[in-house]
């Protein structure tokens, strides 16, 4: 995430322009090129000749893809399309193509993180969407659509798992260095550092799947492209809703510009975000925090617990810190964002903590995974008892969230170290549930309750932790033991 | 859906709760009471619940639909299944 002070205050001049100047529909329309252009921008450097052109390229095109396959055509003309559609095509398409001209740029003038490939590869790579997009378009009216969608989610997957697993990703850095003459030999999955991907991924299969079960409303490609790359929540979410973004965006031409309410509200959340992240976050970050290297070197347990809290702090203060930023640019914009942190580490259970932590991801989980899966089995004969399908459902989503941040074993033992605690958590509340409630007739009790709920609940997630931030699962697990003095 | 009734869907949907979920037949449940907010079940029963809908109504609730927001009491359950 690279999310400077130069960017935010890029971010912040851009959002007050625009709050003062651009009235009407042209809003909109503005802050449609801003994001199409800042997937570039904001894309780091990347080693492999053209890469870091054409995966920003690659992310529109998915984009513009996952529309096409989300729209509700007429069947007699699935081809057809609006007149602003066309315009949104057309100024995709020629922003796409401009960026490319970025070619012909002394490096100090570019927008693009280097040098971009020649305009005839981008008309190639343009044309060949095209194609494909046409190809498909007889499946996306009548039952084949379903299939269609289901194909588009795969895909989807398929490209995402590739990116994320480092087995994959480096042959695959090889094989595209070898046609761009580079040395094959030092290939590795860093060369294919997609920016926002993991977000733009599960925005796209959220309105795939949702088109199916007839929950998506209609977009405009414009509002699609919008929503899925919007500029604030691009580098680090939150993963928002398509119809909630859709009313905010709407509701754009409307609003006041100069709004003192709102232009100071969204101030105030990125002062607040820029001293969690810059103050609070790279503070405990300066020997603080553990590390994969501090781990190696600690022996001693006491000092270990206190580097681990203070991992612990650093990683919430720096994303939650990303976040206000988001929201707040987002909100000088005219956009809600949804919230993406509530207090996490105070809550007093794992359920409710994950309730409170990255917000849209475990309700994106919850909604595509969690609950299609109990649902299934639920409707099973025979059924599978409850126990069973809460532990497969809760398993195969806390998976997925580790899953997420990356296919390796560090990110699959934290997922089920989760998935676990929320089982276990499940059992004894169905079991506890109706002693808790009586609880509040005894104040002091509960008081005292809570608060031993709560120092499980943080010690529970801060020891997960250790497998989440350590790479290797052999210097976790021995962490993890020295913690508890088990090792030396 | 027209020819569901609102209060035999609430008749059944308020059986099926306290009987399967809440687990415990005699409750009293209000028709404005937040099951999950006031701890009577937990979020998980959300999945039960719509399964339910399903076989007993015919009307599939998208799984976005199923948040501790929009199903917390008898009151939101009902008009959403009523809308089909």
């Amino acid at each position: 995430m690279g999310l400077g002070l130069e960017t935010i205050l890029v971010f912040v001049v851009f959002a007050l322009l625009y709050a003062g100047l651009a009235r009407g529909r042209a809003r909109n329309w503005l802050l449609f090129a801003a994001s199409v252009v800042a997937v570039y921008w904001l894309q780091p450097w990347l080693p492999i000749r053209y890469a870091d052109f054409l995966l920003p390229t690659f992310t529109l095109l998915l984009t513009a893809g996952g529309w096409w396959l989300t729209r509700r055509p007429d069947p007699a003309r699935p081809w057809r399309l609006e007149r602003e559609d066309w315009l949104a095509l057309a100024a995709l398409v020629g922003l796409i193509f401009l960026l490319g001209m970025n070619r012909f740029l002394a490096p100090d003038w570019r927008l693009t993180p280097s040098r971009p490939p020649a305009p005839g590869l981008i008309l190639a790579v343009l044309a060949l969407t095209g194609l494909i997009l046409a190809a498909i378009t007889p499946l996306l009216v009548g039952a084949r659509r379903w299939w269609a969608l289901t194909g588009g989610i795969l895909a989807i997957v398929g490209v995402f798992v590739v990116m994320k697993t480092p087995g994959l990703a480096q042959p695959l850095a090889a094989w595209w260095r070898s046609h761009t003459g580079q040395n094959v030999a030092i290939a590795s999955p860093a060369d294919l550092g997609w920016l926002g991907f993991s977000y733009v991924s599960f925005r796209i299969i959220h309105t795939l799947r949702d088109r199916q079960t007839g929950l998506l409303p209609d977009l405009s490609l414009q509002e699609y492209v919008a929503y899925v790359v919007f500029f604030p929540a691009f580098i680090a979410g939150p993963i928002d809703r398509a119809e909630r973004f859709q009313k905010d965006w709407r509701a754009l031409p409307g609003l006041r510009g100069l709004d003192a309410a709102r232009l100071s509200q969204g101030g105030a959340r990125i002062l607040t975000g820029m001293f969690k992240k810059f103050v609070i976050a790279d503070t405990l970050a300066m020997g603080m925090a553990l590390t994969p290297e501090l781990a190696q070197q600690s022996h001693n347990s006491l000092a270990l617990w206190a580097l681990l809290y203070g991992y612990a702090f650093r990683l919430y203060f720096d994303f939650a810190g990303y976040t206000d930023i988001a929201i707040g640019v987002a909100l000088l914009l005219g956009v809600r964002l949804p919230e993406n942190f509530q207090r996490p580490y105070l809550k007093t259970n794992i359920t409710t903590f994950w309730q409170s932590w990255h917000i849209t991801l475990s309700d994106w989980a919850r909604f595509y995974i969690f609950s299609p899966l109990s649902r299934t089995l639920l409707r099973r004969k025979p059924r599978p008892s409850q126990k069973l399908i809460i532990f497969l459902g809760l398993m195969a989503t806390m998976l997925t969230i580790g899953l997420w941040h990356g296919v390796a074993w560090s990110f699959v033992i934290w997922g089920g170290w989760h998935g676990l605690g929320l089982f276990i958590h499940k059992v004894w509340s169905d079991r506890t549930r109706k002693w808790y409630r009586g609880l509040k007739d005894h104040p002091h009790q509960k008081r005292a309750w809570t608060l031993l709920a709560w120092f499980i609940t943080f010690q529970f997630v801060v020891l997960g932790w250790v497998w989440f931030l350590l790479p290797d699962p052999a210097l976790a697990a021995r962490t993890f033991l020295r913690l508890f003095g088990v090792g030396g | 859906m027209s020819e569901l009734d609102a209060n035999l869907v609430r008749e059944k949907i308020r059986a099926y709760i306290t009987r399967e979920l809440i687990r415990d037949p005699d409750y009293d449940l209000d028709d404005d009471e937040g099951v999950i907010t006031e701890g009577l079940m937990d979020s998980f029963a959300l999945a039960d619940f719509a399964v339910f809908v399903e076989q007993e109504f015919g009307v599939y609730i998208p799984d976005p639909d199923l948040t501790v927001d929009k199903m917390d009491t008898l009151s939101q359950m009902v008009a959403r299944v009523m809308r089909g």
